[in-house]
C-alpha cells in the first residue's frame, strides 16, 4: 500500500497568499462589524440603499462559477482537455456576469454622488466591495491564463497543480463574497 | 505530479501583486485628491496664506518644529499654535519677532529671522489657516 | 574581481564612508543641542545641523547604492560596465553638488540660500529631507539618469539575472518617485500627500527592492546556495514589500487633512509591512545555515545577517508599534517616531551598504576574497559597537517618547506643554547622546579596519 501524502490542492505558496488575503479581509470584516455596533442606525439606514437583488444574482454567479471551475479541474484530471477548457470558459463567463452587475451597482452609486467620504457605512461598503471586485478581476485573469494553457494542452492528469492552484484562489474569492453578502447586505 | 513553487510563479506574483496594488493606490489617491475640498480649508487659502507657506519654507521652520505632526521634534507642534496662543495672530507674530539674536542661554533657541512685517503677517495667516484644516481631530489636546 | 570596470565602485564607497562620518558628527552635535539647547547657537542652529545630518545620510546611502550597482551589475551581467568614464565623471559631479549643498546649509542663512539659488522660480525648498536648492535637485536627477543609463545599458548587453533586474526596478523607482520632490503646491495638504510619494515609496517601497537584491547578491556570493532558490525567494520578498507597502502609504495619511478612510486602509496594510522584513531575516539565516562553503569574509556575512535582524526590528517591529491609527493618534510626531526612524534606517539601509562594502572592498583593494583576519576582527568589533549603541539609542528614545506622549497628550487637564515635557525627559536625551558617542567610536573603529592588517595574508577557511 503506498502512503498518500495529504496536502491542500495546488502549490503551498498560494495557500500562504490565501491565508494573507483572508487575514486582510477578515480584519476589514471585523472592523466593519465592530464599527456597526456604534453606528447601528446609520448602517441600517444606508444598508437599505443597497441592491440586494443584484447581490443575490452575484452570489449565484460566483457560486456557479466556482462549480464550473471544479468541473474543469475534474476534467483535466481525467485527461479531458476539451471539456476542461469548456468548463473553464463557462466559469469565466459567470465571473464576468459578476463584474457586469457589480460595475453597474458602482456606477449607480457614483451617479448619486456617493464616495468613500460620504459616511462611515459607505466607506466600509465601498472599500470592501471594491477591494473584493479587484480580486474578482485578478481571479478572472488567472482563470483566463489557465483556460489558454488548457487549450494549449499544457495540463493533464499528471501535470495539473497549476489548475488546482488557480482554482483554490478562485474559491477564496468566492468565499469572501459569501461572507461579504450576508454581512453587509443583509444583516 | 507537482512542479513545485517555481521562480516564474514567484515572478508573476511580484508583477501581478505590484500592479494590482499600484492601481489601487492610484484609485484611492484620485479619490482623496477629489475629496480634499471637504477637509483642507481651501476656501481660506488666500494669497497671503500661500505667501506665508513660502515664508515657512524659506526659513525651514520644519527643521525644528512639527506641522500636523510632521517635521522635527526639537520645538513644539505648530499646527494648532494659533489656537494654543488664544486664537491670536498678534501673539504668533510677537513671538517670532522678538526672538533674541543670540538665543536664550542654556535653552533651546529659535533664530531671529529678521522677517518683514508682511512676512510675519503672512506666516501667522498660514498657521491660522493650518489650524482650521480638518485633520481628524489631531492633536489629542492643545499642547500639540 | 572579474571585470576591471568594477573598480569605479571604489571612489563611491570611499565617499559614502566619508559622508557617513560627517553625518554622525552632526548627529552628535544635534544630540548635544537636545540637552544644551543653545549649543553652537546661532552659528549652527538645530535646523541647520539637522538638515546636514539627514541630507548627508541620504547622499551617502545613494553613493553606497551606486557603488554597489557598479560593483555588482558587471559581475552579474558578466560584462564590463557600459561606460566607466561616465561613472567617474558623475562621481565628481555628485560629490561636488553634495559638498556645495552642505556648505550652503552651513555658511549662509537658509532664506539667503533660497534667494541666491533662485528658489522662487520653482520653489521646492524648505521641506523635510528635501531642503536642497531646486538647481541641486535638478542636478540629482541628471546624475540619477546618467547612472540609470549606464547600469541599464550594461544589463542590456549582458546576462539579465533576477538580481540585476530587481536592483534596476528599485533604482528606476527611486528616480521616478524623486520627481515628486518638484511638486510643491500652496495647498499644504496636497504638499504633504505627495511628499510621502517620495519618502514612503522610497524607504518603504522601492528601496526595499534595492535592499533585497543587494542582500541576495551578498548571500549568493558568501554561501554558495543555489541561485534559483535565492532568486525565487527574492521575488516573494519584494512582492510582499510592495503588496503591503503601496497601500501602507496610508499610514502617513491619518492626520494631515486627508479623508478618514485612510485610518482603516493605512492601518490594515501597514500592519503587514513587517512581513517582508521577517521573510528577509528567515531568508538570510536559512541561506547561511544551508551554505555549501565557508566564505573567508566572515565580516560581510555578519553585516548581512545583522542587517536582516536590525531591519526587522527597526523597520518591522518598531514600525508596527506605532502604525495602527488608534496608537498613532497619540504617538504621531513624538520621540517614538525618532526612535523608529533611527533603527529602521540603520538596520535596513546603513547596514546593507556596509555589508556590500564589506564584501566588495577587499577585492577592490586587490585581495582575492577577504581581508586579513586581523582587519576582519576589527571590522566585526565596529559592527557590534555601532549596532548595540544604535539599539540603546532606540531604547532611550522610546522611553523618552512613551513618557512624552503620556505627559503631553494623555494626562487630561494635567497635560503639560511641549517644552516642559522636554525638560522632564532630559535624562533620556543624555543617555542617548552617550550611546551616540559610542556609535561614533564604533564608526572610527570601522574606518580603522580598512587600515589594519593590510600587509597580513588574507583569511582563508580550512579546506
Amino acid at each position: 500500500m503506498t502512503k498518500v501524502t495529504r496536502h491542500p490542492p495546488g502549490e503551498i505558496i498560494i495557500w500562504l497568499f490565501i491565508m494573507a488575503e483572508l487575514l486582510v479581509f477578515g480584519l476589514f470584516f471585523a472592523a466593519y462589524a465592530i464599527t456597526r455596533i456604534d453606528n447601528i442606525e446609520l448602517f441600517e439606514l444606508y444598508q437599505q440603499n443597497l441592491d440586494t437583488t443584484a447581490a443575490l444574482y452575484n452570489t449565484i454567479a460566483l457560486l456557479s462559477s466556482s462549480y464550473f471551475v471544479i468541473r474543469s479541474v475534474i476534467a483535466i484530471k481525467a485527461d479531458e482537455q476539451k471539456n476542461a477548457y469548456r468548463w473553464m470558459l463557462l466559469a469565466i463567463v459567470m465571473g464576468l456576469v459578476f463584474i457586469v452587475i457589480k460595475t453597474d451597482e458602482f456606477a449607480h452609486h457614483i451617479d448619486n454622488g456617493i464616495t468613500l467620504s460620504t459616511n462611515t457605512f459607505y466607506m466600509f461598503y465601498l472599500s470592501l466591495a471594491f477591494f473584493h471586485y479587484l480580486h474578482v478581476i485578478l481571479g478572472l485573469v488567472i482563470l483566463g491564463v489557465l483556460a489558454r494553457n488548457i487549450n494549449k494542452g499544457m495540463y493533464s492528469s499528471k501535470e495539473n497543480s497549476s489548475v488546482e492552484t488557480g482554482a483554490s484562489y478562485w474559491h477564496m474569492v468566492d468565499l469572501v463574497w459569501l461572507i461579504l453578502f450576508p454581512l453587509v447586505y443583509v444583516m | 505530479m507537482s512542479q513545485g513553487f517555481t521562480k516564474s510563479m514567484a515572478r508573476n506574483i511580484f508583477y501581478g501583486g505590484s500592479m494590482f496594488f499600484f492601481l489601487l493606490l492610484l484609485v484611492l489617491t484620485f479619490d482623496t485628491v477629489k475629496s480634499l475640498p471637504q477637509t483642507d480649508n481651501r476656501e481660506n487659502l488666500t494669497e497671503q496664506v500661500a505667501k506665508g507657506k513660502h515664508v515657512w519654507e524659506n526659513n525651514n521652520c520644519i527643521g525644528c518644529h512639527t506641522l500636523m505632526g510632521e517635521g522635527a521634534y526639537f520645538a513644539p507642534e505648530l499646527g494648532n499654535v494659533y489656537k494654543r496662543m488664544g486664537n491670536s495672530k498678534e501673539a504668533i507674530i510677537a513671538f517670532i519677532k522678538f526672538r533674541p539674536k543670540n538665543g536664550i542661554p542654556g535653552r533651546r533657541s529659535m533664530p531671529q529671522f529678521n522677517l518683514t512685517d508682511d512676512e510675519l503677517d503672512a506666516v501667522a495667516e498660514f498657521l491660522k489657516y493650518v489650524s482650521e484644516i480638518n485633520n481628524q481631530n489631531w492633536p489629542p489636546n492643545i499642547q500639540g | 574581481m572579474k571585470h576591471t570596470s568594477q573598480m569605479v565602485a571604489k571612489p563611491y564607497f570611499i565617499a559614502a564612508i566619508a559622508l557617513f562620518v560627517g553625518q554622525i558628527l552632526f548627529g552628535v552635535i544635534m544630540g548635544m543641542q537636545y540637552v544644551v539647547g543653545d549649543f553652537l547657537f546661532p552659528e549652527i542652529p538645530f535646523n541647520v545641523a539637522r538638515m546636514v545630518h539627514t541630507n548627508l545620510l541620504i547622499v551617502w546611502l545613494l553613493f553606497g547604492f551606486m557603488g554597489a550597482a557598479y560593483y555588482m551589475v558587471p559581475d552579474e551581467a558578466e560584462t564590463e560596465l557600459h561606460s566607466p568614464l561616465l561613472a567617474k565623471v558623475m562621481f565628481w559631479i555628485f560629490l561636488a553638488a553634495g559638498v556645495v549643498t552642505i556648505l550652503g546649509y552651513l555658511l549662509v542663512p537658509y532664506a539667503t540660500l533660497a534667494e541666491i539659488t533662485m528658489n522662487d522660480l520653482l520653489p521646492t525648498m524648505g521641506r523635510e529631507f528635501l531642503e536642497q536648492p531646486t538647481i541641486i535637485k535638478i542636478g540629482i536627477v541628471i546624475v540619477a539618469l546618467a547612472f540609470l543609463y549606464n547600469i541599464g545599458m550594461t544589463i542590456l548587453k549582458g546576462r539579465k539575472t533576477v538580481i540585476n533586474l530587481v536592483l534596476l526596478i528599485g533604482l528606476v523607482g527611486l528616480a521616478v518617485f524623486f520627481l515628486f520632490a518638484f511638486y510643491n503646491p500652496s495647498n499644504i495638504v496636497l504638499d504633504k500627500l505627495f511628499w510621502w510619494f517620495v519618502v514612503h515609496l522610497w524607504v518603504e517601497g522601492v528601496w526595499e527592492l534595492i535592499l533585497g537584491s543587494l542582500l541576495a547578491y551578498v548571500l549568493i556570493k558568501t554561501t554558495g546556495v543555489d541561485r534559483e532558490v535565492i532568486e525565487k525567494w527574492l521575488y516573494v520578498i519584494i512582492a510582499m514589500a510592495l503588496i503591503t507597502g503601496l497601500i501602507g502609504t496610508g499610514h502617513h495619511f491619518f492626520w494631515i487633512g486627508t479623508p478618514g478612510y485612510w485610518q482603516w486602509w493605512g492601518s490594515i496594510f501597514s500592519a503587514m509591512e513587517p512581513i517582508p522584513f521577517f521573510m528577509m531575516t528567515i531568508f538570510a539565516f536559512n541561506m547561511v545555515n544551508k551554505r555549501r562553503r565557508q566564505h573567508p569574509n566572515k565580516a560581510a556575512v555578519l553585516w548581512a545577517l545583522g542587517c536582516s535582524v536590525m531591519a526587522f526590528l527597526g523597520a518591522g517591529v518598531w514600525g508596527f508599534m506605532h502604525t495602527l491609527s488608534f496608537v498613532n493618534y497619540y504617538t504621531h510626531g513624538s520621540q517614538i517616531t525618532a526612535a523608529h526612524g533611527h533603527m529602521a534606517f540603520y538596520g535596513a539601509y546603513v547596514m546593507i551598504v556596509l555589508a556590500i562594502i564589506s564584501y566588495a572592498m577587499p577585492m577592490l583593494n586587490g585581495r582575492k576574497a577577504a581581508n586579513s583576519m586581523k582587519a576582519q576582527v576589527v571590522e566585526m568589533w565596529s559592527f557590534w559597537l555601532m549596532t548595540i549603541s544604535m539599539v540603546f539609542i532606540t531604547l532611550f528614545l522610546t522611553a523618552a517618547g512613551i513618557l512624552q506622549v503620556y505627559l503631553q497628550r494623555m494626562n487630561g487637564d494635567a497635560s503639560l506643554p511641549f517644552m516642559v515635557v522636554q525638560d522632564k525627559i532630559e535624562i533620556f536625551y543624555w543617555m542617548r547622546e552617550g550611546a551616540g558617542i559610542i556609535f561614533l567610536i564604533g564608526l572610527v573603529v570601522y574606518i580603522a579596519s580598512f587600515f589594519v592588517g593590510r600587509d597580513q595574508p588574507e583569511a582563508e577557511m580550512p579546506k
